[in-house]
């Protein structure tokens, strides 16, 4: 019998969890009406998603827009200095009532009929009330509506459940790794200016499924980072690595060290004054031991936040410098996504560190950068194909590590680790997530 | 009179100027292109997001999709060069519709500039395409009795950039 609508985005999201076992998985996946609409009712209404960095919103009024699936939020530092997110809809004709990107407001007030809110979300003036409404309306209850949020350091993340597991539960031992990447001083990370955000024509999954293992793209992709000497002279310097994912969670990191004969200097490259500061300020010797060895990090946070920090060079003529990047895969529809991309940098790194992070951050990475322009021009590639019908029966190998590598007993850190970065265990754990989450 | 035939000069100088730039870009002439930049050219597009009248046109500080100097445009060219820039290669069909050029009182050596873009861009087969909109702010230098751009703000029309890289120059 020939399976349409949902019960055929089931039984791809079925053939997925039965196929990655045997190391393929159908393309279909990637491009789908349906399995888009199932994601956005199972999994993007179920799971932590990044919303915003505190630095953004440090001062009490600061609030930014943001979204979880097509839900519009406001992300804004109430008057006590508390942290809430907001549904962006008016109770009353559910009109967004802020309509800015980012800015400061005590209050927020629907442009539609003047219904009016403080940044907590309190319902504070109703025009005209008591002649249209007499005793009836109960202010207190029509409030904007709080969405559950939680922070893991300076990052917010929200949820639309009331019922699922809280955030520390859900990173379920990732924040060793985000201790890593931004508990190098005791100051904290910083957002620097706002995210850079770009439509691209490519399934979401691919931007999270590149960032969560596949370290074995950069010999090819972006073999003219290579030649150029903005990476490291040799086309597999990304295979020198540990990769390693958490069973079960869906997030995944790659943590590369010193290609065979090119040695790096330690922790990244990152300034003294970084370097003597992470000393002090990381949780654990571990951290401080993988830290040294550690050239270049990419991960996924479970569905759709990515960390790259690498060291690399903004130019041709210039040595490497390491940069930090979180960025959001944002699903809009079937086969399309906006990306969202911070740079974050430590609050206390020397000011001159900081502008030539930047850079080497522009040029590489977000929408001009000379290694990520491949990459979008990679996924829509894939998610053109994959809209066909074919790619139902169209199976995408990720055998890669499957039977050959053995699990690392040394690795310090949580999750399984893997003595190599060339390796799809983390990926066959992100899709592996995502499928129980589709059938769950 | 003089000094408006002077003036008047200058603009279609400075006309066929960007119309030459927009040739060149537009048919991959890059090593022609970095020919008409100064050593010491600045050529940034800040990100631009939404924000209310009152606080000004949302260009954002600290944080821009282009901050480029002559090395950096020539190491994106040596790029171009190499068999491995996936994201232009095969190229995509580009058209630089260059317009409202306003030509600003010239200091010393140095022509302020404002034109309109409108970038037409379109790859593969897919009778889709991208636009991309935005006002230049250009500083020309005259250099050996010809023009040169020293530096380019590019402010785009887009907060959220609808294309899905910029390895176009604007």
């Amino acid at each position: 019998m020939v399976k349409t609508g949902k019960d055929r985005a089931l039984w791809l999201v079925e053939e997925t969890l039965r196929s990655l076992e045997e190391g393929w998985v159908p393309a279909r996946i990637f491009n789908d009406p349906d399995i888009f609409q199932l994601e956005q009712e199972k999994l993007f209404t179920r799971a932590w998603v990044f919303l915003a960095h505190a630095s953004e919103v440090p001062k009490p009024g600061d609030y930014v827009v943001r979204y979880i699936g097509q839900n519009s939020l406001i992300v804004v530092r109430d008057e006590k200095g508390d942290i809430r997110v907001h549904l962006n809809a008016c109770r009353h004709r559910g009109m967004q009532v802020c309509r800015a990107e980012a800015g400061n407001a005590s209050h927020f007030r629907c442009p539609y009929h003047g219904w009016t809110y403080r940044n907590d979300g309190t319902l504070v003036g109703v025009p005209a009330g008591t002649e249209a409404y007499g005793d009836r309306l109960r202010k207190e209850e029509w409030g904007l509506i709080p969405i559950r949020v939680e922070t893991y350091d300076d990052f917010i993340f929200g949820n639309l459940s009331e019922e699922a597991p809280g955030l520390l539960e859900f990173l379920g031992g990732f924040e060793w790794y985000l201790d890593l990447l931004n508990r190098r001083s005791m100051a904290g990370m910083e957002v620097v200016g706002a995210p850079q955000r770009w439509i691209v024509d490519a399934d979401w999954k691919l931007g999270a499924d590149n960032f969560v293992g596949d370290a074995y793209h950069t010999l090819m992709t972006h073999r003219s980072a290579v030649e150029l000497g903005l990476a490291p002279r040799d086309a597999k310097f990304a295979m020198y690595g540990e990769s390693v994912h958490i069973p079960g969670k869906g997030h995944g990191i790659g943590l590369i060290s010193d290609p065979p004969g090119i040695p790096l200097p330690p922790f990244w490259n990152y300034p003294e004054e970084i370097i003597r500061s992470l000393q002090e300020a990381y949780p654990s010797k571990e951290h401080i031991e993988v830290a040294r060895r550690t050239k270049f990090v990419h991960g996924t946070l479970f569905p759709n936040m990515s960390h790259l920090n690498v060291m690399i060079a903004k130019d041709h003529k210039s040595p490497p410098t390491p940069m930090y990047t979180v960025r959001l895969w944002h699903p809009l529809g079937p086969g399309r996504m906006e990306v969202w991309s911070w740079f974050l940098v430590e609050k206390d790194a020397p000011e001159d560190f900081k502008k030539l992070s930047y850079l080497t951050y522009e040029r590489t990475f977000g929408p001009a950068g000379v290694f990520e322009q491949d990459d979008t021009e990679n996924w829509r590639s894939i998610t053109k194909v994959a809209g066909g019908t074919y790619s139902l029966r169209n199976r995408l190998n990720y055998e890669m590590g499957l039977g050959h590598l053995q699990p690392d007993p040394a690795w310090p850190g949580p999750g399984v680790a893997y003595p190599l970065d060339y390796n799809e265990a983390n990926q066959r754990n992100f899709l592996r997530t995502w499928a129980e989450y589709l059938l769950s | 009179m003089a000094r408006l035939s002077n003036m008047q000069k200058l603009k279609e100088e400075v006309e066929a100027f960007l119309f030459k730039e927009a040739e060149l870009l537009d048919e991959l002439r890059y090593r022609e292109w970095l020919e008409l930049l100064t050593p010491d050219v600045q050529y940034l597009a800040p990100v631009r997001i939404t924000r209310e009248r009152e606080k000004g046109p949302g260009l954002v500080e600290g944080m821009a999709h282009f901050d480029e100097d002559y090395t950096s445009l020539e190491m994106r060219i040596l790029r171009l060069e190499t068999e491995f820039a996936w994201a232009e290669d095969p190229p995509s069909r580009t058209r630089r519709h260059v317009s409202n050029i306003r030509v600003g009182e010239p200091k010393e050596d140095e022509i302020p500039v404002r034109s309109n873009l409108l970038l037409f861009r379109s790859r593969g087969d897919s009778p889709q395409y991208d636009l991309i909109s935005c006002e230049r702010h250009d500083i020309l230098r005259r250099v050996n009795g010809g023009l040169k751009l020293a530096k380019r703000v590019i402010v785009l029309d887009h907060s959220s950039l609808p294309t899905h890289n910029l390895a176009v120059f604007l």
